[in-house]
């Protein structure tokens, strides 16, 4: 493989990368305040990309597009704990983390109802002439995802360590009786990470559909890279979540890349799924996780 | 101030308090003494609402305590120390201080940061620690902070759960010296505790928890001259500094 075989791979690694890891990002957002682990993050993704197809169609610039989806799948994900979280609050995890996966089947049916079957195009952020970078020629795109998703990243650090309700969320992770003492609302805590977690996914769906079109059941193979994503970088912690999910990324690109054998995209799939296995027996607190021990 | 009457609860099925009586009025300092289990930290969290199954009479300032959320009432300005302190660990000192003026986000009154100030100038050791993880400082620091964060919420009653828990002897009385200069600018207290002297010595009344109940209710200096008390919840510390008690 040449160089610029190789940076090309990478390039489109980081792009599939990003997605993985706004996908984690979401699973910890949620996971960090409520311990669930939600199985319907792909569907977040999902959704995301399917409204900004939709409003695209009718007119809406590309821009406006993404404001919509993005904001419309974070009511989405509140209207999801109010409805599938919030009545098993006394049910404990357990039930909450199967109900997601109950939400996931049902969000992935009605988005089936509406969008049909078909996978769905959308038009590339600004064009598809390929920019020559080192020899290597990569989409406008590319630069568009691995920007945006740098500019939620730091929007979203600035949020948890800069602001009040931010540092409010924090509290409630850490010790969430304490928080509640100090007059913290812990249940709108929740409320607010499941809508900023479906807002950051969705924003990642828009974001993709452009290079890998969006279908009504593309969201569960995006959830599960997430959520290995998740695993890799360490459950729980957001700069591993964003580190997992672009090491996932390169790592698939880089399979397809050097597997000699042809129809060996195939096999990209199957990278995320053999890290999670790996993970999960080598070193189950993930690479930046730290070793927890969970009292029963 | 607090008015408490006929209050049951417990967790689960178990119930832990029997039907308590008390009350604190402006600007006093209750103790709660008592052994361990019979129910003291239940009270202080029946209080701040984090213990569900409650019945009986509550009242604050007017506030019907009973029918509150734990975040309500803490707005109210009952604010409580939590046993083990319950700090946010991975969050900065400041950060902390930062979140106990929660309740005070968007009210009119005095700026967090003044009273912050005021803060580090009861705990000037917080005030080098500011940046500090809250979780690595040591336990009386720890104490310190978690005491500061409460009294950045202004409260109007503090609930302390154990302040003195694993506090080297020193500490401890910096911290209950601390808290008399509190009680002294006007602010109400309700105190439980292990160590049976040193909060009867700062407290103004005292009462004696016994399995869920009060079993005595007397005046700090009541409590302290009280020959059954001085036997049972001065343990072998009987008899130190107070006349008349030896070999009891």
């Amino acid at each position: 493989m040449s160089f610029d075989q190789f940076l090309q791979y990478i390039s489109s690694g980081i792009t599939s990368g990003s997605i993985y890891a706004l996908t984690a990002l979401g699973f910890t957002l949620i996971y960090n305040s409520t311990d669930i682990i939600n199985f319907a993050q792909g569907e977040f993704v999902m959704l995301g990309g399917l409204v900004a197809i939709s409003m695209h169609e009718w007119g809406a610039p590309l821009p406006l597009a993404f404001l919509v989806a993005v904001a419309l799948v974070g009511i989405v994900g509140v209207i999801f704990e109010q409805l599938a979280i919030r009545p098993l609050l006394s049910a404990g995890v357990l039930a909450q983390i199967i109900v997601t996966i109950g939400a996931s089947l049902a969000i992935r049916t009605v988005a089936m109802l509406i969008w049909g079957r078909e996978s769905l195009p959308l038009p590339p952020f600004s064009g598809d002439s390929p920019i020559v970078i080192l020899g290597a020629s990569i989409l406008p795109q590319t630069l568009w995802v691995l920007g945006l998703t740098l500019v939620i990243v730091v929007a979203l650090q600035l949020f948890y360590r800069r602001t009040l309700t931010g540092k409010a969320v924090r509290a409630c992770s850490v010790n969430p009786t304490a928080a509640r003492l100090m007059g913290i609302s812990y249940s709108r805590v929740v409320l607010l990470s499941f809508g900023l977690s479906a807002a950051i996914s969705a924003a990642g769906g828009v974001m993709i559909t452009p290079v890998s079109f969006m279908s009504y059941s593309a969201g569960a193979l995006i959830g599960l890279k997430g959520f290995a994503a998740c695993i890799l970088g360490g459950l729980g912690n957001p700069v591993g979540a964003v580190a997992g999910g672009l090491i996932l990324g390169i790592l698939e690109a880089l399979t397809v890349g050097f597997l000699p054998f042809s129809g060996s995209s195939g096999y990209k799939d199957g990278v995320a799924f053999l890290i999670l296995l790996v993970i999960l027996f080598a070193r189950p607190q993930g690479l930046f996780g730290r070793r927890t021990v969970e009292k029963v | 101030m607090l008015a408490i009457s006929g209050l049951r609860a417990g967790y689960g099925r178990i119930e832990v308090l029997r039907g308590i009586d008390l009350a604190v009025a402006d600007r006093e300092i209750v103790t709660i003494i008592g052994a361990n289990g019979a129910g003291k930290s239940t009270l202080l969290r029946a209080i701040s609402g984090t213990v569900g199954n409650r019945s009986g009479a509550m009242d604050f300032a007017g506030n019907d305590l009973l029918r509150m959320s734990v975040e309500a009432i803490a707005s109210a300005g009952v604010v409580q120390v939590p046993e083990g302190r319950q700090l946010f660990g991975p969050l900065s000192v400041e950060e902390n201080l930062q979140l106990g003026s929660y309740t005070r986000r968007g009210r009119r009154g005095r700026p967090a940061g003044e009273k912050m100030k005021e803060v580090f100038a009861l705990f000037p050791l917080l005030e080098e620690r500011r940046a500090q993880q809250a979780g690595t400082l040591s336990g009386g620091e720890q104490q310190m902070l978690a005491i500061g964060r409460a009294l950045m919420a202004e409260p109007r009653l503090l609930l302390l759960d154990e302040p003195s828990m694993g506090l080297a002897p020193l500490i401890v009385r910096e911290i209950f010296r601390t808290l008399r200069r509190l009680n002294e600018a006007g602010l109400a207290m309700l105190l439980v505790e292990q160590d049976a002297r040193i909060a009867l010595s700062l407290a103004h009344r005292g009462l004696v928890m016994v399995r869920g109940q009060v079993m005595l209710e007397d005046s700090a200096e009541g409590l302290l001259g009280n020959p059954e008390v001085q036997a049972i919840y001065f343990g072998r510390h009987a008899g130190r500094g107070v006349s008349g008690t030896e070999g009891g």
